[in-house]
């Protein structure tokens, strides 16, 4: 009887099994095959051993693109985290129309990133764009945002940055709405001081939360290509180029799905191990 | 009860909908418009259609620009007369430019036949030829069924994109090549005139001939408040962002500091060493880091510092923008501008535009003597897409395919789409060139809004550039270009910023484009590339 309920029990797994192999396991294996050969117009037409991988190495365009992936994790990831946190904090309040403020700060992140890449064309634009405009009313130069490499650099940062704070912010206040009032009260009886609350009450117990929160930006950050796509094509040059973006010109542009898959791979092995990273460091503390 | 009014009311909405989107051809379009569509399709011949065509279907994939817009409009324009015409109708798929490439290439490489018909760019030409992926017009010319139209009459510098050795491949429609814009009223001010003489120490040369006499013009207006609104003006405005189409300013520069012309009778014959622009023809060695490009580079360099520094940023419209509300004096760019220069909702400048031919050089660099020769230097160039219908291999219904793009190749329907210029076409038949030597009249041209003098030297400068210049450039159509034109952009665009110097970005193309001519094959690029421009070894 147990043994036909544990049959039973099995097949209702097997669509699950199904659904991981075709869309998951199936893609992961034929992308790795496809990254170990020689690709012509989509068609495999020959081995060609790690030489996709080594090209890597090569590549100095590989190099600066994830040159500047890296400075956009870290920027972006950096900032988001801390403004989301401060405005975690202002929120996490009783106050009049904080519902209003909340729903008005959270709308950038229901929006397409394409869309916010394409109105960032016109918010940066150089000659008479509102944020030129308006530095120009304090009395500063023109800035070139989209024709100079570091300003072209900052002004993906500040976009990404503007979509991505309201995620921080919303997960850090449920954080925070979730520590319980009575650990304040009991902890303001031994101290007066805000910042030591801060950091020994409220950030050690807001860790967990905060983690999550870097980690899923930082995995999130190493695949940004929309911003990018709509707001610089990558330029000038290739200097505001993302991997993922360099990928999606080396496979789906260039038909090149050989390096493109090699390039994937190494951008997956490099998710996973920030990946890994937090889980072990979440086991270390916790466990 | 209830379901069935709200699905009344569902199906009324569709077809409300349905009417609308179906009337978006000619929504917008003036009874003068009208008119003169009515005229030209009854003019036009109609050749024989199949009755059996009634009721069919296709589906065209062309470059993303709305019912109103640059090479989609005409498709949305002429649906209807199509319709009536056949009984047959089409479905227009429009894609973004950047993303054009994986999405035709995609169809074609699986065979999944969604596009019936490609009005595309003839960069994608190698890929088709090699991969077999059209039906060339040629089949189709004879077919009694088939509107007989012109290819003689396209200039031959764009007649030759449209055909693959002596074989006729596309159907006509549009004809790119870049020409010098620049403001009439202003060059020839004596006010500016004699300013110039004080400060150059010469005459102004207007028009300007070569590009040193550009730079001149352009580096002495740069910053002056030529045009009386209070504020500094520029010299000249181009687009230079990544993805911006750019890089086809640096070809049209480019060309005659590199194209030579050949030794004997024949100065536009291809040989090894003259008439090339993209690679040696027996070795397939990058062209593009030797000295004519390089000098040309600089060239745009010095340039670019004439005009607004947000030009690193622009794509084409601000570029044209900028020409067109009257901040810069000068730009080379496509026919597109002569025809918008004459829209009052976008132009301040109708009745002040000059147009010449693409300015030549002082001196070229002679690839066989590796000298440069100090002769000046002219060359005709058909930079662009030169947008044009092709058929897919994978059409379930060439013949209908084929009448639609004969139809639409005929005189007066091509030429009714050139003179209206909105439709994105731009001339480059003789009888969209001018009488004596064209068969238009200026009239025509005037009718549709434009100003005489503008058209009159808009239409006579292509008709010069293509018909009497000695030299033309070659145009690349071999596989893997459009990749070649994205590395030959990316790299261009950190020249022209400060981020490595020219000789290194040039050097950089030359490296990835050998790259890329290994990976599909060198003895195969040879071969095609030897085809498209003509070269016969001895």
């Amino acid at each position: 009887m147990r043994r036909r309920l544990r049959e039973k029990g099995n097949a209702f797994v097997i669509p699950a099994i199904f659904w991981v192999l075709t869309f998951t396991i199936f893609p992961l294996v034929y992308s790795f095959r496809v990254s170990l050969s020689k690709v012509l117009y989509g068609k495999l037409v020959g081995f060609a051993g790690a030489s996709n991988y080594l090209r890597m190495f090569g590549d100095y365009r590989f190099w600066g693109t994830l040159r500047f992936t890296l400075v956009l994790v870290l920027i972006s990831v950096c900032a988001t985290t801390a403004i989301g946190l401060g405005l975690a904090i202002v929120f996490n309040r009783k106050m009049k129309g904080l519902r209003a403020f909340r729903s008005i700060l959270t709308m950038p992140l229901f929006t397409a990133p394409v869309a916010l890449g394409y109105l960032g064309v016109m918010m940066f634009y150089e000659e008479n764009g509102p944020i030129n405009v308006l530095l120009k009313y304090l009395g500063m130069g023109k800035v070139p945002w989209l024709s100079h490499p570091l300003w072209a650099t900052l002004a993906i940062c500040l976009v990404d940055i503007w979509q991505w704070t309201p995620f921080a912010f919303i997960i850090l206040l449920a954080g925070l709405q979730s520590i319980s009032d009575e650990i304040y009260e009991a902890a303001v009886i031994d101290t007066s001081s805000g910042w030591a609350v801060f950091r020994h009450i409220t950030l050690p117990l807001l860790s967990p939360v905060l983690g999550t929160v870097i980690m899923l930006r930082m995995v999130d950050a190493f695949k940004a290509f929309d911003i990018p796509f709509s707001l610089t094509s990558g330029g000038p040059g290739t200097a505001t180029r993302t991997l993922t973006f360099y990928i999606y010109t080396q496979g789906l542009r260039n038909f090149d799905l050989g390096y493109a898959s090699a390039m994937a791979y190494f951008l997956l092995a490099i998710t996973m191990i920030i990946g890994l990273l937090f889980f072990r460091r979440y086991r270390e503390l916790y466990e | 009860m209830e379901w069935r009014k709200s699905l009344v009311f569902l199906v009324s909405v569709i077809f409300v909908l349905g009417f609308v989107f179906g009337a978006l051809a000619q929504e917008g379009a003036s009874e003068l418009e009208i008119q003169t569509a009515n005229a030209a399709f009854e003019a036009a011949d109609k050749g024989n259609p199949d009755p059996a065509w009634k009721g069919q279907k296709l589906t065209i994939a062309v470059y993303s620009a709305g019912p109103r817009g640059a090479i989609s409009g005409p498709l949305y324009f002429w649906r209807p007369y199509f319709e009536k015409l056949t009984g047959a109708t089409y479905d227009i798929v429009e894609i973004p430019f950047g993303e054009l490439r994986e999405k035709i290439f995609t169809d074609l490489m699986t065979g999944t036949g969604t596009y019936d018909i490609i009005v595309g760019p003839s960069w994608f030409y190698g890929d088709y030829i090699m991969n077999d992926w059209i039906v060339p017009a040629q089949e189709f010319f004879n077919d009694p069924r088939m509107p007989k139209w012109e290819p003689e009459s396209i200039a031959l510098p764009v007649r030759e994109l449209y055909m693959w050795g002596d074989k006729l491949v596309g159907f006509n429609n549009d004809h790119d090549g870049q020409v010098i814009y620049y403001r009439r009223d202003i060059l020839s001010d004596p006010k500016w005139q004699e300013e110039f003489k004080k400060e150059k120490g010469k005459d102004m040369p207007t028009p300007p001939w070569t590009w040193e006499e550009v730079y001149e013009i352009c580096d002495f207006f740069n910053g002056k408040d030529w045009n009386g609104d209070g504020e500094p003006d520029y010299g000249i405005s181009m687009h230079l962002k990544v993805g911006g189409q750019g890089f086809f300013h640096f070809m049209a520069l480019s060309a005659p500091y590199v194209v030579s012309p050949a030794p004997g009778d024949n100065p536009a014959k291809v040989t090894r060493y003259h008439n090339v622009y993209w690679f040696d023809p027996e070795t397939m060695e990058p062209l593009v880091n030797t000295p004519g490009f390089v000098e040309a580079l600089n060239m745009l360099i010095k340039l670019s510092k004439t005009g607004p520094s947000a030009m690193f940023g622009w794509s084409l419209g601000e570029a044209w923008d900028a020409f067109l509300r009257g901040k810069a004096v000068m730009c080379w760019s496509w026919g597109d501008v002569g025809s918008l220069a004459q829209l009052p909702d976008r132009s301040s400048i109708q009745g002040k535009l000059g147009v010449a031919p693409i300015p030549g050089s002082d001196k070229y660099y002679d690839l066989e003597t590796q000298q440069w020769v100090h002769k000046k230097n002219f060359v005709a160039n058909t930079v662009g897409a030169s947008w044009h219908g092709v058929i897919s291999k994978y059409c379930k219904n060439k013949e209908l395919a084929a009448y639609f793009l004969s139809w639409q190749a005929t005189p007066q329907i091509n030429h009714w789409n050139v003179v209206w210029g909105w439709t994105g076409v731009d001339p480059g038949t003789s009888y969209d060139f001018l009488q004596p030597s064209g068969k238009a009249t200026i009239e025509e041209y005037v009718a549709t809004g434009y100003d005489a003098e503008d058209a009159r030297q808009f239409v006579t400068a292509y008709e010069e550039m293509w018909t009497k210049y000695p030299l033309r450039q070659t145009y690349l159509r071999i596989p893997g270009t459009p990749e070649m034109w994205e590395v030959y952009d990316i790299h261009l665009s950190e020249a022209v910023t400060g981020q490595v110097s020219p000789e290194e970005a040039l050097n950089r193309i030359a490296e990835e484009w050998k790259a890329i001519v290994e990976r599909y094959g060198k003895d195969t690029l040879k071969k095609i590339y030897q085809e498209a421009i003509g070269y016969k070894p001895e």
